[in-house]
């Protein structure tokens, strides 16, 4: 079991208490494509922080890859956000004064790979994502796409455990849409990365195999999407 | 570390003006802090001389008059220094600390000729051969006054360098002048040794041996001054202690009371160094409080930037920790860049107040002040010496650090979740 979630517990406390993850239990494993669906304020944003260590839980246990994850100190959870988990986001967050190689090379300096070897599996990243011609160029010089394929470059660099997603489409257009979940089926199928997206768009949701619906910090189902007919929308199609 | 320096290289370029008016600030703190100190040595340097001049372990004793009534006597009695007071101070029971004991005696105003050029206002000095280390005499040409001077009263003498330049008509061939005669007042000399006369001092007397000067002058057994070159004391209250003691065996020997401070007055060349070194040591750390002063305005100045800096960059610091940077790698980003900056720009304020200090050198330390008749210069290679480049390059390091580390900290705290929140 790659990542085993049982009785999480969030509750923000911003003034008055806001009890946003109210018992959240679920099993992810190796190698599957889910994604998690629900609507806005359903906690599925701080079910994936958690998830990427970018948070933290108040209450039950979270394994990943065997490993317990609770009160980490920063410079752990740093780590083990280097070693296992790659993250592509909504806004894409390239840093804007580095070239596209540089973004995809950050995650090994802070492995303190040489800067030799860390280039070349850049290089070879992008070159997966056929952005080649575009390693030398900056964010800003590029479209909504390209940027989020070195986003993936980027997140890929470390043989992470899984790829958390977070709304990967939500800033592209629709044709767009469709390349950038076509990469991360691709990659799932080919190259058995796991992968977890979160999204409110029921086609994006519709290209995972499992689809985890929550509502009001709870799992209402999960579903087995192995026929992708989940969309009302049908297959192969995503709905902006 | 190639790494971290094109990253600190990339967040400066994005910021030019802002982070050259910062480090305008730091500069100008450390040019104020450098100028001040060359200014404050070149006047130290002009004032005091150099105290090389001097072995520092003498003590000079000069008699006086009595404050009080004591044994009979009544006060204001003028005290009679004798050789028996020589004699007194060189017996065993002193060894511990006295080293030589001598004398010496001077009279002024002498016309001195050789040939047909003269030297008017002269002072003819009747000394002993101690004199030569205890001034740190130095010597042209010849010899000093010796023993045998001493013994057999030889009509000898010792004039400056300045003197033998005029006598030579400006050559310098000193030799020249060895074994010739010379008169002083209407008294004959033979020429032994050229000495270094200073330049701007009235340092124009002529040696003679004390035992010549005594015959001549029929001075029997009374001397005018005592010479005391001491050892073994390292300490001002020590030193002290010591001139007590010289203090209390004369005035038991003169009949003075053990508490009277005016019947003998010593001038106790190790203490005044020692307090000349206090107040030399008080006025560099006064100016360097004032320039650290002037710099702390200039550290303000960069840590507000890098405040800035790290408000600016809290989304990228945010992808930064998702990526797996630690808050070391943050801390360390900010804190060298805050150095950096400080170091570079410090470094251009140390050059620019190490020229400022040469120009000072190049003007008013060639210009002279007229004071009651006689001219002193006003600053005297007004610098600073390495120890200070040095002092202030860690004062630099340590000023980067400290505007760096607070908003560092701030940074390397922030939780990833909200710096990714941050726009």
């Amino acid at each position: 079991m790659l990542i085993e979630l049982k009785g999480v517990h969030k509750t923000y406390d911003n003034g008055q208490p806001l009890h946003v993850l109210k018992g959240i239990d679920l099993e992810i494993e190796k190698g599957e494509f889910v994604s998690i669906m629900g609507a806005s304020g359903s906690g599925k944003s701080t079910l994936l922080n958690i998830l990427g260590i970018l948070d933290n839980y108040d209450e039950g246990e979270y394994h990943l890859a065997g490993k317990l994850i609770k009160n980490l100190s920063e410079r752990e959870s740093a780590t083990y956000r280097n070693e296992m988990i790659g993250f592509v986001f909504q806004s894409f967050n390239l840093i804007g004064f580095k070239t596209a190689v540089e973004n995809v090379e950050l995650p090994l300096f802070y492995q303190g790979v040489s800067r030799h070897r860390r280039h070349e599996a850049a290089m070879a990243y992008l070159e997966k994502m056929g952005l080649t011609d575009w390693a030398s160029h900056y964010p800003n010089e590029m479209s909504g796409g390209q940027k989020q394929r070195v986003a993936i470059a980027r997140a890929l660099i470390t043989h992470p455990e899984i790829i958390l997603a977070d709304e990967p489409t939500g800033a592209l257009d629709s044709k767009t849409s469709v390349e950038v979940m076509d990469l991360l089926t691709r990659l799932n199928r080919e190259d058995g990365v796991t992968i977890i997206v979160v999204t409110h768009e029921s086609g994006v949701a519709n290209c995972a195999d499992k689809i985890v619906h929550i509502k009001d910090g709870l799992i209402e189902k999960i579903e087995d999407n192995r026929q992708h007919h989940s969309s009302v929308f049908g297959a192969d199609t995503i709905m902006k | 570390m190639r790494d971290l320096f094109i990253e600190i290289w990339e967040s400066i370029r994005r910021n030019k003006v802002r982070t050259c008016l910062t480090g305008l600030a730091v500069a100008w703190g450390i040019f104020m802090l450098i100028v001040l100190l060359g200014a404050g040595n070149g006047l130290l340097n002009a004032f005091m001389g150099d105290s090389d001049d001097f072995a520092t372990n003498t003590m000079n004793v000069f008699p006086g008059v009595t404050s009080k009534p004591y044994d009979g006597l009544k006060q204001g009695r003028r005290i009679r220094m004798t050789e028996q007071d020589m004699e007194m101070l060189r017996q065993p029971a002193f060894a511990d600390h006295v080293d030589k004991v001598s004398t010496q005696a001077t009279q002024g105003g002498y016309a001195m000729t050789y040939g047909r050029r003269y030297f008017r206002n002269i002072v003819l000095t009747g000394c002993m051969p101690d004199v030569e280390k205890v001034d740190r005499i130095q010597m042209h040409a010849g010899r000093f006054i010796n023993e045998r001077d001493m013994k057999s009263r030889r009509k000898v003498a010792v004039i400056t360098h300045l003197h033998a330049k005029n006598f030579l008509s400006g050559s310098m061939d000193y030799d020249r002048l060895l074994g010739k005669r010379i008169k002083v007042g209407n008294l004959s000399f033979v020429i032994v040794g050229i000495r270094h006369g200073a330049e701007n001092e009235d340092d124009r007397a002529v040696y003679i041996p004390y035992s010549t000067y005594k015959h001549l002058f029929s001075l029997g057994n009374r001397i005018d001054e005592l010479n005391i070159s001491f050892h073994d004391l390292e300490t001002e209250a020590e030193a002290q202690a010591f001139e007590d003691e010289i203090r209390a065996s004369l005035n038991a020997a003169h009949r003075v009371a053990p508490d009277d401070k005016r019947a003998f007055w010593i001038w106790n060349r190790f203490t005044q160094s020692i307090q000349m070194e206090k107040g030399r040591s008080l006025l560099i750390t006064a100016l360097w409080i004032i320039g650290l002063f002037t710099l702390v305005s200039g550290i303000v100045g960069v840590s507000n930037i890098m405040l800035i800096t790290v408000k600016e960059r809290t989304h990228e610091f945010g992808i930064r920790k998702a990526l797996g940077a630690r808050p070391g790698n943050i801390l360390k980003l900010i804190v060298t860049e805050s150095i950096l900056i400080t170091a570079f720009f410090g470094y251009i304020g140390m050059l620019l107040g190490m020229i400022a200090c040469k120009v000072l050198d190049l003007t008013v330390g060639q210009s002279k002040v007229e004071l009651f008749g006689e001219s002193f210069k006003m600053l005297e290679n007004p610098t600073v010496g390495l120890s200070t480049a040095i002092g202030a390059t860690v004062v630099l390091i340590i000023a980067g650090t400290v505007a760096g580390i607070f908003p560092a900290m701030k940074a390397a705290k922030v939780k990833p979740i909200e710096a990714l929140r941050a726009e």
